[in-house]
């Protein structure tokens, strides 16, 4: 092998070269567009009812920073224990995860912070109010009263709940299966109320008097009553002895007095209470069947609910309307009227009329009428239309001189009756009174209107307290809106739960818990729309590095001396925490 | 160790041995085999290098200015439209001094869309400043990547290592690829002579006014100049440590041939082939295989085709209103040289037709049975073609 010559380059290189800073040169000034940090609203708290700030909790919880996350819900809803298991979770249908693979599994999570509060004993740290002079009673300790009271109590009020049963809780307690709810978490959360302040007094009726006297020592009274009695069919043979109505039997169950049931149980109905029934007479031992008179897509009763039933063993007629019933050695013979859907297309539940004469009967051992219900008082559902009356989204109220202002709200008046609606009945009206002390009547619905989540009806206490969140553009972050490059496909987590088998033998809890490293993992896939998590990539994308991290507030600052508008950070922002504006129409306070 | 090798593999296998750090590329047929197993080799631990992806070829040679400005050994690989979209980039990488190796197979520009073999992508980059190589053969392609590296640091110029669609891209030859332990003794680690550095910050390529420019632009023809001198050099050094060497020119029975042949590509293998059939019966013929473009071997050039008495030039590319563009150059290249020989410039094979051993014997016997060039350049095989649009 040759010997090398070691090769040497020694030709000079001419390029253009500068040590000099260029800080002097402000390239701010040549910008016309300003780039601004700007939280918005993520469609998921738009869509609670509660108004939890899902997107802000998501992300705490990603952190592992459970008891902020949990706190952070206690903020708008009393009850995450509950709610992460009875809610029908309508945050979960606006997620807009939704259109990138799968929604995130938000009550699984909510479920994960209160177990996780529960087992570690925390105790939230939540500020009220100073104390007002104003006493509030509350009637019915059912979700919105619990709520309302709750409320109250965070804004500084007294707050007395009375309850004409020996316990409380209402629907929750009386009317949602265990295997849905334990009671110890119901227990939990109603025993967490009481510590903030709230006196719960139960065994106490109310009567109507109550609310006219004049010499009251009360301001105002929140009238949350519920549906406590069942509407009837209104067909013959429905008062025969031993037809039962579907929320007696479910009180029944909690009192430890129901029997088994043998042989075939209908439960004529479509909502919820038809479908709790359904399900408990089942782990009763009957064999049951669910009778409805529309479709199924059009019953009220939540969608899961009805398909864990199905996978239960009950069996759903559909388009059947009960025409008659006879009592039969003992059996029952209920007639049934097919019927048939019409207006399909609408968005509406179809309504329905009768099949020509096509009847059919059915007999059955056991028979349970689940078809809605009413006040079992008239004075406990709102009046007619008269002066000072304001009608809000979740309750109404009406406030009357001389005697205490009423709100009523809850169930009587909801469209939708879940607890989330609930509690937002129990949270509006609380601040809706707190408005009526501070600024009187007029002032009700135009601050309600500055507390709404988005476009509403949803509203925020911490918006109505001036909190972090009262800073966001109230605008609601929809898909299109993300930069969804930064975000991996990565599916839901899979929700734990007894197998059917299981299930039927027992009032034991269906769905289970999960760990904190499945729930991070869950909450990491969380786009946290419309919120800075401080990802950086507006830092990184900078071409004047003019994107600083400081002790802003939002943890990041943008210098405007260099920032020539370029825009990069907007649109690299992932999840729309950023917005750019017109030079001309920026506030540069 | 001997392998069977695809061509744009040879390609793959020469930057992983070269120890490229960072990678970046847009995918384009007939290119986009190269950098799938070079992103593989990032994927898999293969090659300790970045593989950076991009969502166009402007975008590709952007990152790599922006990685080589910070001291880093660079590497791209592209095609036809995804070179012409490089073009401005392709002028600031070579402005800026930055050594940065691309492999670009030749293939056609559109319209109408055509893969196939053509060197006119690569050669209208002609006076963007990058160093520019054609390779004949999947050997070639391998050794003449690595040997980019050190030619593209020394000088501190881009280079681009060419090679034709399918008919190399997607041919698999036997190829030696050499030990990892020989490349490192061939091409160290890369020092830059400048980089961005946190610790010293400067800025570079702003401003230059008339002043300087020119000065500039003088730079870079001298390094070109030292390109083709460090070149031998270098082509020593990589035969003493690997065993082979190809030439910047090569030229095959060429000192006593009347009519030499000039090819560049694939093309060279096919006339290899001719000229030797030829020369059996007793024809006077060479072959002129030109390897490096840019820099241009102009004295080599003028020594090898000195003795000839015509020169025959196979270009499988065009340059509208003037010629094929290697014969343009050779022309270039000789006109100021007393007494050099006629120049035929024969146009074939655009779009990957086929150059068959018969185009190329053609060629050889119209040249050599013609008294003198008739124009610039002959298209050879063009067909009768009787539909054309707005004929009524």
């Amino acid at each position: 092998m040759a010997t090398q010559q070691p090769l040497t380059n020694l030709s000079p290189l001419l390029i253009p070269c500068s040590y000099l800073t260029t800080e002097g040169n402000k390239t701010g000034s040549w910008r016309f567009l300003r780039p601004q940090y700007e939280e918005k609203v993520s469609p998921c708290s738009a869509a609670c009812p509660a108004a939890e700030d899902i997107g802000r909790v998501e992300m705490l919880t990603a952190q592992g920073s459970f008891k902020e996350a949990w706190e952070t819900i206690l903020m708008e809803n009393p009850f995450p224990g509950v709610c992460g298991r009875v809610c029908y979770h309508p945050c979960e249908q606006h997620c807009n995860r939704r259109e990138f693979d799968e929604p995130v599994a938000i009550h699984i999570l909510e479920r994960f912070l209160a177990d996780t509060a529960s087992r570690y004993e925390l105790k939230p740290s939540l500020q009220k109010l100073e104390s007002k002079r104003q006493k509030i009673a509350v009637v019915g300790s059912g979700p919105s009263g619990l709520a309302a009271g709750y409320f109250l109590t965070l804004l500084g009020y007294q707050a007395d709940v009375f309850e004409a049963l020996p316990e409380p809780g209402g629907v929750l307690r009386w009317g949602i299966p265990l295997y849905r709810l334990p009671l110890s978490i119901l227990n939990q959360e109603m025993a967490q109320i009481r510590e903030l302040g709230v006196q719960i007094h139960c065994g106490r009726s109310i009567s109507n008097e109550f609310l006219r006297g004049g010499k009251s020592e009360y301001d105002a009274v929140f009238l949350g009553c519920g549906h406590s009695r069942s509407l009837p069919l209104k067909i013959p043979g429905e008062d025969l002895a031993g037809v039962k109505n579907g929320l007696q039997f479910l009180a029944e169950i909690r009192r430890g007095e129901a029997l088994a049931l043998e042989g075939t149980a209908a439960v004529i109905g479509g909502g919820n209470t038809a479908v709790d029934t359904a399900r408990s007479a089942v782990r009763f031992g009957a064999k049951v069947i669910l009778i409805y008179r529309r479709r199924r897509q059009d019953m009220p009763a939540f969608a899961e609910e009805v398909e864990m039933a199905l996978e239960e063993g009950v069996e759903l007629w559909e388009l059947q309307a009960p025409v008659k019933i006879e009592a039969q050695d003992g059996d029952f013979v209920v007639t049934l009227q097919q019927m048939q859907a019409v207006d399909k297309d609408g968005q509406r539940r179809a309504r329905v009329k009768p099949d020509s004469n096509k009847n059919k009967e059915i007999r059955v051992q056991h028979l349970f009428k689940a078809t809605g219900g009413e006040a079992s008082e008239p004075w406990y559902a709102p009046p007619k239309k008269q002066r000072g009356m304001l009608r809000l989204s979740n309750c109404v109220l009406l406030h009357k001189s001389r005697e205490p202002t009423l709100v009523y709200g809850g169930d009587l008046v909801a469209e939708i009756k879940s607890v989330a609606h609930a509690v937002a009945s129990g949270k509006q009206a609380a601040i809706a009174l707190d408005i009526l002390f501070h600024e009187g009547l007029d002032a009700v619905l135009p601050r309600l209107q500055t507390c709404l989540v988005g476009e509403g009806p949803s509203i925020s206490l911490e918006t109505y307290l001036g909190g972090p969140r009262s800073l966001r553009n109230n605008r609601v972050v929809r898909y299109h809106d993300l930069n969804t490059d930064y975000f991996q496909f990565a599916p839901m987590i899979t929700k734990p739960r007894l197998l059917s088998e299981e299930r039927f033998q027992s009032f034991a809890e269906i769905n289970l818990k999960i760990g904190a490293s499945l729930a991070i993992r869950e909450a990491e896939r969380c786009f946290n729309c419309g919120l800075c998590n401080q990802c950086d990539n507006c830092q990184l994308f900078c071409p004047e590095i003019a994107v600083t991290r400081d002790n802003n507030p939002r943890g990041r600052h943008i210098n405007y001396d260099y920032c020539k508008g370029c825009g990069l950070c907007v649109v690299e922002c992932p999840r729309n925490a950023m917005i750019f504006k017109e030079e001309l129409l920026c506030d540069r306070s | 160790m001997r392998q069977v090798l695809e061509g744009s593999h040879a390609v793959s296998e020469a930057v992983r041995l070269a120890r490229a750090q960072v990678i970046s590329a847009y995918p384009i047929t007939p290119q986009t085999h190269i950098v799938e197993q070079l992103s593989e080799y990032c994927a898999n631990g293969t090659l300790d290098a970045r593989f950076l992806r991009v969502e166009s070829e402007h975008s590709a040679l952007a990152a790599l200015i922006g990685a080589a400005s910070g001291g880093v050994r660079t590497f791209t690989a592209t095609s036809s439209q995804g070179l012409a979209l490089m073009h401005e980039l392709l002028h600031w990488a070579s402005g800026a001094r930055l050594p940065i190796v691309m492999a670009q197979v030749n293939r056609a520009m559109a319209p109408g869309w055509n893969i196939w073999a053509d060197q006119t992508d690569s050669l209208a980059q002609r006076d963007t400043g990058w160093v520019q190589f054609y390779c004949e053969n999947g050997q070639e392609v391998l050794d003449t990547t690595i040997q980019a590296f050190r030619l593209a640091e020394w000088v501190n110029l881009p280079v681009m290592v060419n090679l034709d669609a399918f008919f190399l891209s997607h041919t698999y030859e036997p190829v030696d690829v050499p030990e990892q332990k020989s490349v490192d003794r061939f091409l160290p680690p890369y020092k830059p002579r400048f980089q961005l550095d946190l610790a010293n910050p400067c800025a570079f390529n702003q401003l230059a006014p008339p002043n300087i420019y020119m000065e500039m632009r003088h730079n870079i023809q001298m390094a070109m100049d030292e390109a083709l001198t460090f070149f031998e050099q270098m082509e020593e050094e990589f035969e003493s440590i690997l065993g082979r060497r190809h030439g910047a020119l090569e030229a095959a029975q060429c000192d006593d041939a009347e009519v030499i042949l000039i090819t560049s590509g694939t093309v060279t293998s096919t006339s290899r082939q001719v000229v030797a059939k030829l020369r059996e019966k007793g024809e006077k013929v060479g072959l002129l295989k030109i390897k490096l473009f840019r820099p241009f071997p102009v004295n080599m050039l003028r020594e090898r085709t000195a003795s000839a008495s015509k020169v025959a030039v196979i270009d499988r590319n065009f340059s509208f209103g003037a010629s094929g563009i290697f014969a343009q150059e050779v022309k270039a290249a000789l006109c100021n040289f007393p007494g050099h020989p006629p120049i035929y410039g024969y146009v074939a094979g655009l779009g990957g037709r086929d150059i068959t051993t018969e185009v190329i014997e053609d060629i050889y016997w119209l040249t050599k049975n013609s008294t003198a060039p008739e124009n610039e350049s002959s298209w050879v095989g063009l067909r009768e073609v009787d539909h054309a649009v707005g004929e009524s």
